[in-house]
């Protein structure tokens, strides 16, 4: 059943992975039911070598859980828990945490891209604008003016 | 593919994008057989997500949308996608034309899986699209954005279907009509089409919905009026060429194979409409035809073909009324047939015959109704209806309905009383089983309870019971089917019985302790039944008797024992049912005595000649002190039977006559049975009965007004008529005229009175 098949990392790289595990990303699998598992490297080539291997190593992890088949499972989106073993899967640098938030999004595999979307928000949360630009490297583009417009707009939602 | 395709296109650039991807969509919708690689595949794939991941398509619509969050790129391709549909689908409809009936339902066919899989294709390709541009709109509740599959089948629909249903219709049609007609069709294009119509039919508020609405209006509609149209045709004809049975036949089939066809290719949807149309064409449009035809074939009693009309009616609303109708009126004449051949075929026929007539008719048509018509409650209704009627209202009946009671009743004391045919027990409970059937239907059932009293205290006094099982198992049957009340008194007229046993036991123990030798000698061997008057049905004496002086004594020797036990009751002898047996030890040339059987009123007689060998009739007369009435019938029989002589010789019993002894008396049998009943006595008996049968009812209808008053204390005239209607109906059908003479009775006897205007008041 778990046959081996080989994906190829838009750096030209090719790893061997269990076909159950590729699955998880919906792509992977759409693909090999439309066209069958002829043997050849799959390639993607959107996602290098080290994203990819790190993904798969996700994949690897959780390729027991079931597959949460609506997308809109409402209390898995809106808590912001982690699992532990993500949580430690995800202290990676902010660029390979992009990184694999964009392949999670392009491989189709909801529930990576759930973790990595909720680790940004974790990084967000009790932070001050100020403090978020720093975090994220964003020049603040706003004038004063306006600044002061949005933040009486928002009034409400301070403490 | 060219090679030139691998190469992924600059994800700013729409039409170079697009260009690359209408590429890979025509390998896909054109020649997907030669296949496509995994490269081609993933190259697509990701052209999709990059043009929809660009950031240079945001800037153009940041201005406007900024206030939702992230703008989704994708509705260009959307837009380029559904024109290529459009145009695909425009030369696949240049093409049909080339094409008709089933070629065109191949090519329909071809086509359309062609089509559909490649859009599962397109649509796994354009997934990024689906997973956010389309979302994304479909979220904000945008009419006509579909995901890419759904987008092909509207396409599809719209730009094809929507110019050819009519032709591809007429061919399946074509086609259906050809296997109706016998041909063998290929039914997979039918399915495959059916398929396909469904798959169109789509839920405008949510695309991921389908709905049978294509389906129903293009396929269905359709097919359900060629159906109509053909089987019209097809039954007019048949109709017309063939017997009645032969159709039935034929739209049997026909049902049958409608049934199966939905089975085989089409819809499941269809199936109510199609047999609905089929039974109102085939069945209901024929249903006066199939009616008439009903009363012949019950004529010629052809029960397959009945169970066959019945089951085509019974499928349409209201069809079997009529026949029901019919059933009952049939059953009632075969009835009133059976009845009248009895009564014409023989003057005095026997009891059996008449019941028996009447239960071959029940049970011919009950068998009818349970093969035929399935046991149908309703027309079991119809044959209750219809044997009620012939049962209380047939050519016996005319002088009184209750003749039919009475030898239902005669013919249960045939079956009871020792000596009857039914020799086998098992063989008896059934016919008492058949007893009750015809039972249920009597309306006189006090006529019945009046008569079967009277028989049961005849076989219990001359102990002429086939069996006490038997006699308890009827009496058991009669109280289920009417209550405790309508058999308390039989039960009673049985106990009475038991304990008469008990006590002869304990007289004889007493006359053991109290006679003495003398006594002894003359003792006459004798049995005491002691029967409550109020319980059994037998009257005093009608002449007054003195009974011989050996007789006379042993009564009065137990009427002391008897009022020793019980003070202060009353006993009344019933000589008219005693009997009892004397030897005749006169009788020349006879080794052995004869022993005649007597009645109590012939010992009487008898014994006189101990004193003399010729008596006058006078003499006997003030001896007995019998009525004419009874002692003349009784000389008749010893006369007869060559017992006493006559002189003059040749004459009847009149006060002139004078008998004599015959000591030449001659019998094949030891035993001589003279206590023969009189003709006069039975006939007398019977009017009897239907007078006190008038009585009772005066008495249950008064009693039954009387106890409605007492519970209502006031009402009105017409409700208690209603009232006493309800309680007394189970015992008999009472007249409007005799109820009202009773209340107006009761109010002679101050019971009730008359209030202003139409009520009636209790008078406590």
């Amino acid at each position: 059943m778990s046959s081996q098949i080989t994906l190829t990392s838009s750096d030209g790289v090719d790893i061997s992975v269990d076909r159950t595990v590729a699955e998880r990303s919906i792509l992977i699998k759409n693909m090999l039911e439309d066209l069958g598992d002829s043997g050849e490297a799959i390639p993607i080539p959107n996602v290098n070598e080290a994203v990819l291997k790190k993904v798969i190593e996700w994949c690897e992890h959780h390729k027991n859980d079931p597959v949460t088949a609506t997308d809109d499972d409402d209390n898995r989106r809106k808590t912001t828990d982690i699992d532990e073993w993500d949580q430690k899967f995800m202290q990676v640098d902010q660029e390979m945490l992009f990184e694999i938030i964009l392949a999670a999004n392009y491989l189709d595999i909801k529930a990576l891209l759930d973790v990595g979307c909720k680790t940004v928000a974790n990084m967000i949360k009790g932070k001050s604008p100020e403090e978020i630009r720093k975090t994220f490297n964003i020049q603040n583009d706003f004038t004063p003016e306006e600044e002061d417009q949005i933040r009486r707009e928002n009034e409400w939602a301070e403490e | 593919m060219a090679p030139a395709m691998l190469q992924t296109p600059h994800k700013d650039d729409l039409t170079e994008t697009w260009a690359f991807l209408e590429g890979g969509i025509d390998s896909v919708m054109l020649k997907l057989e030669e296949g496509v690689d995994m490269k081609t595949y993933m190259a697509l794939y990701t052209a999709v997500h990059n043009f929809c991941t660009s950031q240079k398509a945001v800037s153009s619509y940041h201005g406007l949308q900024a206030h939702r969050g992230a703008h989704l790129l994708g509705e260009e391709l959307y837009k380029l996608l559904g024109e290529y549909l459009s145009r695909h689908l425009q030369v696949v409809l240049q093409h049909s034309k080339g094409h008709a009936e089933e070629s065109l339902l191949g090519f329909y066919i071809r086509e359309w899986t062609r089509f559909t899989t490649a859009a599962k294709y397109v649509n796994h390709l354009f997934s990024y699209l689906n997973r956010h541009w389309v979302k994304r709109e479909i979220d904000e509740g945008k009419k006509n954005v579909y995901d890419v599959y759904t987008l092909h089948l509207v396409r599809w629909k719209d730009e094809f279907f929507e110019n050819v249903h009519e032709k591809v219709m007429d061919a399946v049609l074509n086609l259906i009509e050809k296997q109706r007609n016998g041909e063998t069709i290929e039914q997979s294009q039918i399915k495959s089409i059916v398929d396909s119509f469904v798959s169109l039919g789509l839920d405008e508020n949510d695309s991921k919905r389908s709905t049978l609405e294509v389906y129903r209006q293009y396929f269905q509609r359709p097919f359900i009026a060629a159906t109509r149209t053909y089987y019209e045709n097809e039954s007019r004809q048949f109709v017309a060429e063939n017997s009645v049975v032969e159709y039935m036949k034929k739209a049997e089939s026909r049902l049958d194979e409608e049934k199966a066809r939905v089975g085989l290719y089409l819809h499941p949807d269809v199936a109510k409409d199609l047999t609905e149309t089929c039974l109102d064409v085939l069945v209901a449009a024929h249903s006066t035809l199939l009616r008439d035809e009903f009363q012949v074939l019950l004529d010629n009693e052809r029960q397959e073909d009945l169970a066959r009309i019945y089951r085509l009616l019974s499928r349409i609303s209201d069809g079997l009324e009529p026949l029901r109708s019919t059933f009952e009126s049939h059953v009632k004449r075969a009835g009133l047939a059976a009845v009248a051949k009895v009564a014409s075929d023989s003057e005095n026929f026997e009891p059996k015959v008449y019941v028996d007539a009447l239960l071959q008719v029940h049970t011919r048509y009950q068998n009818l109704v349970n093969d035929a018509f399935n046991g149908d409650s309703d027309f079991v209704r119809s044959l209750d209806n219809a044997c009620r009627e012939f049962v209380n209202r047939n050519r016996v009946c005319q002088e009184s309905s209750t003749k039919s009671p009475e030898l239902l009743a005669r013919y249960t004391d045939s079956l009871l009383k020792k000596g009857s045919k039914a020799a086998e027990e098992s063989e008896l409970e059934d016919m008492l089983v058949q007893i009750m059937t015809v039972f249920k239907y009597i309306e006189d059932k006090d006529v019945y309870q009046k008569f079967y009293s009277k028989m049961l205290a005849k076989r219990l006094v001359h102990v002429s019971s086939v069996s006490d099982d038997a006699e308890t198992s009827m009496i058991s049957k009669l109280k289920e089917a009417c209550g405790f009340e309508y058999t308390n008194k039989l039960q009673r007229m049985f106990q009475d019985i038991q304990i008469s046993k008990d006590l002869n036991a304990s007289y004889k123990d007493w006359q053991d302790k109290v006679l003495d030798d003398d006594d002894r000698k003359r003792l006459v061997d004798a049995h005491y039944q002691i029967l409550g008057t109020g319980f059994w049905p037998l009257q005093a004496p009608t002449s007054d008797f003195t009974a011989p002086i050996e007789i006379n004594r042993t009564a009065e020797r137990f009427s002391k024992f008897y009022f020793d036990k019980h003070n202060g009751r009353k006993l009344t002898w019933l000589w008219q049912l005693c009997k009892g047996e004397v030897k005749a030890n006169y009788v020349k040339n006879a080794k052995v005595p004869y022993t005649f059987q007597v009645s109590t009123y012939q010992m009487g007689i008898l014994l006189l000649f101990n004193e003399a060998d010729t008596l006058s009739y006078t003499d006997i007369q003030a001896a007995t002190n019998l009525v004419p009435e009874l002692l003349d019938p009784n000389l008749s029989i010893f006369l007869k039977a060559r017992v006493l002589t006559i002189s003059p010789e040749g004459a009847k019993p009149d006060p002139s006559a004078t008998f004599s002894l015959n000591y030449n008396f001659k019998n094949k049998k030891l035993k001589v049975n003279l206590n023969i009943q009189i003709k006069s006595e039975q006939k007398v008996e019977t009017d009897d009965t239907h007078k006190t049968i008038e009585e009772d009812r005066k008495l249950l209808l008064q009693s039954a007004i009387v106890r409605i008053m007492k519970s209502r204390k006031k009402m009105r005239h017409v409700q208690l008529v209603n009232e006493v209607i309800q309680q007394v109906k189970s015992r008999f059908p009472p007249q409007v005229s005799d109820i009202k003479k009773n209340i107006e009775a009761l109010m002679e006897k101050d019971y009730i009175e008359r209030l202003d205007g139409d009520e009636i008041s209790y008078i406590a």
